[in-house]
């Protein structure tokens, strides 16, 4: 936790210097946020929160935030290849479509259900590692270059495997009932299953991002020549990130299946897959939160655009994808840093007797460009 | 033996399609060193304004240079206003902001003009000619012709004008370019607005076969990054040939490999790419990158 140490440090210097009460109290919020107890305090309650939630909320609510976790793991899959090792991957989607329909497969074939999703984490991450292990040899974009294949690949081959696929028309099951007894809703019981699941999918995932393969991810990331000489092999680590990234894909095609409980074909399909990459840099690239905004984003904007009109969704998504690359490149989680930074810099302003010691605030693109930079630091 | 010939024909059109497109995204990689994934996109929109133009009554080739020129203009301003701040930054964000363009392209063309399949006059006749015995379409011959020759127009323009050797300058070291008085921001500029036109020839050329859809040439993308990766990206040469390579491939696969059949003839490439990875990392063509640390 070395950012926010830093940054709470920073933010104290600044409102010394610019006697600005706005930034003082935000300086004095983060250290609060330091203590442990205030920590655990806080965890606790987002947990009561989470425990209590699915019990008071609407089935519909339940639902919605069903499947903004579904997506939050698929755009956490995205974001491990992507945010923290620095992979353009265009296929995601493929492994949230096969881990869906190994799930799909296995439940119509009655296998016991610890051992379907055992298979619908390893069957993607398996195909992710072939991939990767091709891809991943051409240095710069070509992971980009040929994942944007296993979409178009995929959707042909999903109707071509009619006989595990059922063919255009797709599978269904419904296999995550609540149990009797327990009083609960399905819709309730769907929504625990994701929380457990997810919840235990993006602890692991940020142990591993902030520990020694994140580290590595993030000097690959940042410069390969760096990374090689100092004994991290490039290759190895993006072969890894791709990997991990496809069994949190598969992960999420198996909540999936317990949420919407119906895939097809067009489920991974290339328009889907470009639509989960715009989701990930618009919840903010490298970031854990970042994932769960991009997840919320993901779902709400169609539900939110089809109410008005349905063929302005993919312009929308276009144009804010678009804006936010402009405003704001570390997404929506970067946010609050991005509002305390235009703050403190408006607070110096009126301050201009003080000298400038805050951090050069050059305006415009040049701190912008920086806000990927400390995050990728704060996780390392 | 007919058969073959006439699937070699038609894979060579459908090839050259691949390779416009292809080397519009090598001519851009030179210049700027980043993949523009919203190359079919742009060339799609073209497409629709040819279409637009011809309902209008104008005849078609009157719209397709109509549409040839917007696409110059186009493809320069979005070079200057979209991804002249990203170009010197990470290339993976400039590959996002490509990704975001062709998404804001694909959701334009089917909000203005829907999803629905549109139909799209065709440059050429359908008929077929008999040559020794071998019948082929007039169509696949016409498509890989002017493709050929505005390949050839290009090479011209890249090796014997002044304005192509400042291309060439600027496509190898910008800085320098720089120095010695060039304008790189506006060479950058024709840069995109020629490749945007290669872009619309195949888009105007393999509309009328595939009927005109907002994602029409994302499997034609596909084909062509294929290419790309197959040629290398440093030449232009090898990455049409290998278009070709793979429009005749897949044209073959998909008659006589039952299980490739036409809807899977797209993994072809992609097999092909796999086992090339695996034994030449830097393409068919392609040199090996060298860098100093």
């Amino acid at each position: 936790m070395a950012t926010s140490s830093t940054s709470s440090a920073s933010t104290n210097s600044a409102s010394t210097n610019s006697g600005s009460t706005n930034s003082s109290s935000a300086g004095r919020a983060a250290s609060l946020w330091q203590r442990p107890w205030v920590r655990a305090a806080g965890w606790l309650l987002l947990l009561a929160v989470l425990v209590v939630l699915p019990l008071v909320m609407t089935e519909f609510v339940n639902q919605t935030l069903a499947r903004i976790g579904v997506f939050s793991v698929a755009v956490l899959g995205l974001n491990v290849v992507m945010g923290y090792a620095g992979q353009v991957s265009l296929g995601q989607i493929f492994f949230l479509g096969v881990g869906a329909y190994v799930t799909a497969y296995g439940v119509s074939q009655e296998w016991n259900i610890v051992l379907v999703f055992v298979l619908a984490c390893l069957l993607p991450a398996v195909a992710g590692l072939v991939v990767a292990l091709a891809a991943a040899r051409l240095g710069g974009l070509a992971i980009a270059m040929v994942t944007i294949a296993l979409p178009i690949v995929g959707v042909p081959l999903a109707k071509r495997l009619s006989d595990y696929t059922g063919g255009s028309q797709g599978l269904s099951a419904l296999f995550v009932e609540a149990p009797e007894g327990s009083g609960l809703y399905d819709d309730q019981w769907q929504l625990y299953v994701v929380l457990v699941i997810g919840g235990i999918v993006f602890l692991l995932t940020r142990n591993l991002v902030r520990g020694r393969y994140g580290r590595a991810f993030a000097i690959v990331k940042g410069n390969e020549n760096v990374a090689s000489s100092m004994g991290i092999s490039p290759y190895r680590y993006k072969v890894l990130a791709f990997t991990v990234a496809s069994l949190i894909g598969g992960v999420s095609g198996f909540l999936y299946m317990v949420v919407i409980q119906y895939t097809s074909p067009e489920t991974m399909s290339f328009g889907h897959s470009i639509q989960l990459l715009a989701a990930m840099v618009i919840g903010g690239a490298a970031s854990i939160v970042g994932s769960i905004l991009g997840g919320a984003f993901y779902v709400l904007v169609p539900q939110l655009t089809n109410q008005v009109d349905a063929s302005v969704t993919t312009l929308l998504q276009g144009v804010i994808l678009l804006v936010v690359l402009f405003v704001l490149p570390g997404g929506l989680a970067s946010l609050p840093r991005a509002l305390t930074r235009g703050r403190r810099r408006s607070g110096a302003e009126r301050g201009s007797a003080a000298p400038p010691t805050t951090p050069s605030s050059t305006p415009g693109s040049g701190t912008a460009a920086e806000e990927p930079e400390t995050e990728r630091q704060g996780h390392a | 033996m007919g058969k073959f010939v006439q699937l070699v024909v038609d894979g060579l059109s459908t090839g050259s399609v691949y390779g416009a497109l292809a080397l519009a995204i090598v001519l851009v990689n030179q210049a700027t060193g980043l993949i523009n994934f919203a190359q079919g996109g742009m060339a799609v929109l073209s497409a629709y304004v040819v279409w637009v133009l011809t309902n209008q009554g104008l005849p078609l080739i009157v719209a397709i240079l109509i549409a040839i020129v917007f696409s110059v203009v186009f493809g320069a301003l979005v070079e200057r206003w979209l991804m002249r701040r990203f170009e010197r930054g990470d290339p993976d964000t400039a590959v996002v902001v490509t990704i975001g363009l062709l998404t804001l392209i694909t959701g334009f063309a089917g909000w203005l003009w829907t999803y629905n399949n549109q139909q799209f006059p065709s440059l050429f006749s359908l008929d077929t000619v008999s040559f020794l015995g071998v019948s082929v379409s007039v169509r696949s011959l016409g498509t890989t012709a002017v493709i050929v020759v505005a390949m050839l127009l290009l090479q011209g323009l890249f090796v014997g004008t002044k304005l192509g050797l400042a291309l060439r300058a600027v496509a190898i070291n910008p800085q320098s370019a720089a120095f010695s008085g060039l304008n790189v921001g506006r060479l950058l500029m024709v840069g995109w607005g020629l490749a945007a036109a290669l872009g619309a020839v195949a888009a105007v050329l393999v509309a009328p076969q595939l009927t005109l859809t907002p994602g029409m040439l994302d499997n034609a993308l596909v084909y062509a990054l294929a290419a790309v990766i197959l040629g290398g990206l440093t030449s232009p040469i090898g990455v049409v040939v290998a278009a070709w390579i793979i429009g005749i491939l897949e044209n073959l696969a998909a008659v006589y490999v039952p299980f490739i059949g036409f809807d899977l003839k797209v993994a072809v490439p992609f097999i092909l790419i796999f086992v090339v990875l695996l034994v030449r990392p830097q393409g068919l063509f392609g040199r090996k990158n060298v860098v100093r640390v």
